[in-house]
């Protein structure tokens, strides 16, 4: 079992830090989600990781050993940093056996990757005629080549059909499963959401969260409680004398602030007030990835691409 | 890590790049072509230096030696081809050492094959004016035009390396070659001798007279090339990827 150790990483370009004196662990058998806006040092730390750039100090490692000084690293970790990488008058299938011949990975594998990528019909076309989606599956059958124990993805959805994006959660959520340690940066929440166990947010280099997602989620967004009554004097009357605050909505249904559909249930019976919908409102990762980032003054004065 | 599966892979890459294996076919085309060309012109000029005659398609051929060595360095510099090859390869000096033996072995077997036959062809046109020139004399061309062209891939490899970039290096080199060491080159005396270029070309003459002889020569290019491959290899060691 490979963890990433990232200890104090700083890396600074000039005068900028692009990292800031970082510190979290990505363990093995979960999907660590890596959060935070374009510019926010995401992709530098992989990089740092990875031994492409050096640290200004601290250090990063991969089981406790530097990236440089694995023996055939690409049987260790895989990783996805830009979708451009191979070029474009070589094949997808001889881009993929350069690889596999440096690091003496059997060239059975470069099959096998590109069947499960679904690339195995169009491999011996020529990677200039891909699409960004195409190059992104390669990129990603790069990554698995050396069946690794650490995998690193960098925006591994971008340009993704919406099968790809399912099937990239899905190969996500087995490579976790299969007791991988697996880092996926993105800037999209939702998407995040549907693959993540745990959260690592960056913003301006500096770590801001590192927690489990469901805790991230709930420890920023309040519960709500949403409901539709025929009897809305009679419901408003029993939530003020259970203290509860509550708003009417125009269109007739009622959110309760703090409070869980339990709670809310059992009262609006014992005030026998008839019930026609009582939904628990789903907190999203975007709504808290939202507080997070508010509370950071410095950050939102800073405008943000999509 | 160990050095041949590194190296084979650079092989595969140079292989499966269309580009590269072309610019080997065009090195020996364009050098066959103008050595038989000048072999149809059986010279009455006082000057006239039977060798190099037979293998002066080389002034021409060269620019696609030096392709080669630039375009092969060049493709690592596309999007994040080198960030993708120092992930597999994090040892950055084997790497590098790796790509040049592997730009430097085809370039010696095609430029000592394309100087054979340029040599030959050239001489069946020149005919009885191709005469004087010895065995010895055609080998030491033969050999000498091989290791020159590629001298001139690898200082190109390492250029490219410095410059990181395959458009910077060829359009400093061609021009240079063209126009510089061709104009310069007459003009002046000992000076120009020493260029990377001309050094190199003084193994393709029968008769030399400037203070570099055949091997000499060569030896001086070798030194050019060999700052450009150290120039390639710090920058290559240094710079974050």
């Amino acid at each position: 079992m490979t963890s990433i150790e990232v200890q104090a990483l700083t890396k600074e370009y000039g005068t900028r830090r692009a990292v800031d004196d970082l510190t979290f662990t990505v363990l093995p058998g979960r999907v660590t989600g890596f959060l935070g806006p374009n510019g926010a040092g995401k992709s530098t730390t992989m990089r740092l990781v990875l031994g492409l750039d050096r640290p200004t100090s601290g250090t990063a490692t991969i089981g406790g050993r530097a990236y440089a000084t694995l023996r055939e690293p690409l049987r260790h970790v895989g990783a996805l940093l830009d979708a451009q990488a191979a070029h474009g008058s070589r094949t997808a299938r001889d881009h993929l056996r350069v690889l596999a011949v440096s690091n003496r990975i059997a060239v059975r594998r470069v099959d096998e990757v590109l069947e499960e990528t679904g690339l195995a019909s169009v491999a011996r076309r020529r990677v200039k005629t891909y699409s960004l989606g195409m190059r992104q599956r390669l990129g990603i059958a790069a990554a698995l080549l050396g069946d690794p124990e650490v995998v690193l993805l960098d925006e591994p959805s971008n340009g993704l059909d919406p099968e790809g994006i399912i099937w990239i959660r899905e190969l996500l959520r087995r490579l976790a499963g299969e007791g991988r340690a697996v880092l996926v940066s993105s800037h999209l929440m939702n998407e995040t959401a549907s693959f993540a166990d745990h959260l690592v947010v960056l913003g301006r280099g500096r770590l801001l969260a590192d927690t489990p997602m469901r805790d991230f989620i709930h420890a920023r967004v309040e519960p709500r409680v949403r409901v539709r009554t025929t009897d809305a004097t009679a419901f408003g009357a029993a939530l003020a004398r259970h203290g509860h605050d509550a708003v009417e909505h125009e269109d007739g249904h009622w959110t309760v602030r703090h409070a869980r559909v339990d709670d809310i249930g059992r009262l609006a019976s014992q005030a026998g007030v008839p019930i026609l919908e009582l939904t628990a409102e789903e907190a999203t990762l975007e709504q808290a990835y939202l507080d997070l980032t508010a509370t950071e003054a410095e950050f939102t004065a800073q405008p943000q691409e999509a | 890590m160990a050095f041949a599966p590194v190296l084979h892979a650079e092989w595969l890459k140079i292989r499966t790049l269309r580009s590269l294996p072309g610019a080997l076919l065009a090195l020996f085309a364009v050098t066959t072509a103008f050595s038989a060309l000048a072999g149809t012109d059986g010279s009455s000029d006082p000057e006239f230096d039977p060798l190099f005659t037979a293998l002066s398609g080389v002034l021409p051929g060269q620019i696609a030696a030096i392709s080669f060595g630039a375009t092969a360095v060049s493709s690592e510099y596309h999007g994040g081809a080198l960030r993708l090859t120092f992930a597999a390869v994090p040892r950055r000096g084997r790497w590098f050492a790796a790509k040049m033996t592997a730009i430097a072995v085809p370039a010696l077997l095609v430029g000592l094959v394309t100087a054979c036959t340029a040599n030959l062809v050239a001489r069946a046109g020149l005919g009885s004016a191709a005469g004087e020139v010895t065995t010895g004399e055609q080998v030491r061309g033969v050999l000498g035009c091989g290791i020159y062209l590629m001298l001139m891939a690898l200082f190109a490899a390492g250029l490219t390396a410095v410059l990181r970039s395959g458009v910077a290096t060829l359009s400093l080199l061609i021009p240079f070659i063209l126009v510089v060491s061709f104009v310069i080159g007459d003009a002046a005396g000992t000076v120009a001798d020493f260029l990377p270029d001309k050094a190199g070309q003084i193994a393709l003459h029968q008769t030399y007279d400037g203070t570099l002889g055949p091997w000499s020569g060569l030896a001086v290019t070798a030194l050019w090339t060999a700052a450009a491959l150290l120039g390639g290899a710090w920058s290559v060691r240094r710079r974050d990827a």
